[in-house]
């Protein structure tokens, strides 16, 4: 059951239907975004990609955020605008060549993370975000998703995981961890407070990760536990913007949180899990979806607030900063929080930016890890992430998306880079190894 | 003759001109309202109608804070700046120009003295002829830009040089000049609705929504 398609042949038919979807998408907040630019091109300037080739002296200008909505916008002003209606009558409407949309795969699928460091930075505060998004679904429609997030998308509607983790190999790993890590992990337990969803990437890559929520949860005294039903807490249809994807992923996490009962779902460390289910969820089930969705890291610092987690011991000897994770903090409001955790946590931390909110992007989120061909423009994001860590000499990063870990520590191997990329929860977890 | 061209574009022109620009607005500005927006039943984790407000009041003053794009682009905030404080503020507190909205509105407008003015004159216009070279020069604005903004840039670059040159002309064809320089006012104000220069209307909604989605979602910048 392929869901998500990613056809080699572009006709007039994935044309039609991308022109289609756009136009369709309009609404007052997209509209004002698209009359809004200014073409000042500032966006350029806070756009990691643009940024990273911009080191070597090689300006690529259709990097800029401005000019991947620019379809777009030429879409929306011949429908919507009285300039061009009548253009679009006499003859002068937009043309779409199949390679127009070879280009904006490139522009949105592999050359954005959706990260939401351009809105900050521009002058009329457009969402470019949300215009990519567009696109992305469009280009989804018309069955033009790139090859690798198309399969990673559909094996996760297929198995229930984009890594293929089923039911069986997650009832596996988690005894693996438990086995390994010598921690109690509650299973489908009912009556719970607690959801607990790990990513697949954390389950399969960082195990310790897992273990280490599961050694914070235990400790804090909550009643919570893990569903075999709503066991993958990543979501590949915001990556492919694809509705249907979206909806099914969130289903499962329905289903999984209403057969037990809970009141609040826990995140894990991962950026798109948190997004998905605290902010587009509600829109999707507007009457079911009556949890309190929270971050591992909100979870714990309500924790360490409430009491019942204490962390009295500095497990951070060395320099170190906070990479954050976009769709958490920038997009998802937890700034503060991770912050106050690693002031207790580290000795010598220094923050890169003097503003939260100014934080770069790991390069890999948005999908764009998983697709082979934004490899180069992965590793030209990862010299703007690069600069943040070395401007304040630190060679230990603290992270709290499983995904950025990834992309980071593949940056750092494919660059010759010494890096070492801890996530918070394991040092929290550390942190609380020796108290009784 | 000349006192005639001169009645013409003070008088019926200018408010033909006017009528067309409040029309024209109004008009982009509800059709872009009037579209419509989805639910949204995301419980927020701040305030968003504060931030959207907040955001809209003080947002022209946050670039500043992005310091290392803020070097890259000083040429875009200061000339920006500039030419924004010089445009809006020549066109309603010169002297001469309270004087005519005075009598268009019927209310009591501010001045401000003439040194000022001269200031902001030179500073708009001097900005704009930078701006306009740099857009000409860096890659990215080369790829951004269309006629658009050359041909406004040029419109309101010759309506300050020959509003400037008003106020320093003693010699004969001054009603010429002066004409020339409303006639050419008035296109302006005919030409912002249909341009991109009516991006002042739209920077309440975009800003405003911007606002609200930092407001949801619990973030301060």
């Amino acid at each position: 059951m392929a869901v998500v398609v990613s056809k080699e042949e572009i006709g007039k038919e994935e044309i039609e239907k991308f022109y289609q979807f756009c136009k369709n998408s309009i609404n007052t907040e997209v509209a004002a975004y698209l009359e809004a630019c200014v073409r000042c091109g500032i966006c350029a300037e806070a756009c990691l990609f643009y940024m990273g080739e911009n080191v070597a002296g090689r300006i690529d200008p259709t990097l800029t955020p401005a000019y991947k909505a620019d379809l777009l916008r030429d879409i929306y002003k011949e429908n919507y605008t009285f300039w061009g209606r009548i253009k679009k009558l006499l003859g002068f409407g937009v043309k779409i060549t199949p390679e127009d949309l070879k280009e904006q795969v490139k522009l949105v699928f592999y050359t954005c993370t959706n990260c939401d460091r351009c809105t900050k930075a521009c002058p009329m505060g457009i969402d470019t975000p949300r215009l990519v998004s567009i696109v992305r679904g469009a280009l989804t429609y018309a069955g033009l998703t790139p090859k690798d997030l198309a399969e990673a998308t559909n094996l996760s509607v297929e198995k229930g995981s984009p890594l293929g983790v089923d039911v069986q190999t997650f009832l596996q790993r988690l005894e693996f961890i438990a086995d390994e890590y010598e921690v109690e992990i509650p299973i489908d337990k009912a009556p719970s407070d607690y959801l607990y969803l790990p990513s697949s990437i954390e389950l399969m890559k960082f195990p310790s990760s897992v273990a280490s929520a599961v050694k914070v949860l235990n400790r804090s005294g909550v009643k919570w536990t893990m569903s075999t039903i709503a066991h993958e807490a990543t979501n590949f249809g915001l990556f492919a913007q694809s509705r249907e994807v979206t909806k099914e992923m969130l289903r499962r996490v329905l289903e999984g949180a209403k057969a037990l009962g809970v009141k609040h779902i826990i995140t894990p460390e991962c950026g798109h899990a948190y997004q998905s289910m605290r902010f587009v969820a509600p829109n999707i089930f507007p009457r079911e979806w009556n949890f309190e969705v929270i971050n591992i890291v909100e979870f714990i610092e309500k924790m360490i607030e409430k009491g019942n987690l204490k962390i009295t011991k500095k497990v951070l000897k060395e320099r170190s900063t906070l990479h954050d994770s976009c769709q958490i903090g920038r997009r998802g409001g937890v700034l503060r929080e991770p912050r106050k955790i690693l002031n207790m946590l580290a000795e010598d931390f220094k923050d890169s930016v003097l503003i939260p909110e100014h934080n770069i992007c790991c390069g890999g989120g948005g999908g764009v890890l998983v697709i082979a061909d934004a490899d180069y423009y992965r590793q030209k994001a990862f010299i703007s992430k690069m600069t943040l860590f070395d401007k304040v000499g630190a060679k230990t990063i603290v992270c709290y998306c499983a995904n950025c870990m990834l992309a980071l520590n593949k940056g750092s191997q494919e660059l010759k880079r010494d890096y070492k990329f801890v996530s918070i929860v394991e040092l929290v977890a550390e942190a609380l190894e020796d108290q009784s | 003759m000349d006192v005639a061209l001169y009645d013409f574009v003070r008088g019926p022109f200018l408010r033909f001109a006017l009528f067309v620009f409040f029309l024209g607005i109004a008009y982009r500005f509800f059709r872009v309202v009037f579209l419509g927006l989805p639910p949204d039943y995301a419980r927020p984790k701040g305030n968003p109608y504060y931030m959207a407000v907040k955001k809209i009041l003080i947002k022209p003053t946050m670039g500043w804070t992005f310091n290392e794009i803020f070097s890259r682009r000083a040429v875009n905030y200061v000339g920006g700046f500039l030419f924004h404080l010089g445009f809006i503020g020549l066109t309603f507190l010169v002297p001469a120009h309270a004087l005519l909205w005075q009598e268009i509105t019927g209310l009591p407008m501010p001045t401000m003295p003439n040194i000022i003015s001269d200031i902001l004159a030179y500073a708009a216009l001097g900005s704009l002829v930078v701006l306009t070279v740099h857009r000409a020069l860096n890659p990215v604005l080369k790829l951004l830009t269309g006629k658009d903004e050359y041909f406004a840039n040029f419109l309101i670059a010759i309506v300050l040089f020959t509003g400037l040159l008003a106020t320093r002309w003693a010699g004969s064809g001054y009603v010429w000049l002066l004409s020339l320089h409303m006639l050419l006012a008035d296109l302006l104000i005919i030409y912002i609705p249909f341009s991109r220069l009516s991006h002042f209307i739209y920077y309440f909604l975009s800003v405003g929504f911007m606002g609200w989605n930092a407001g949801k979602r619990g973030v301060s910048f």
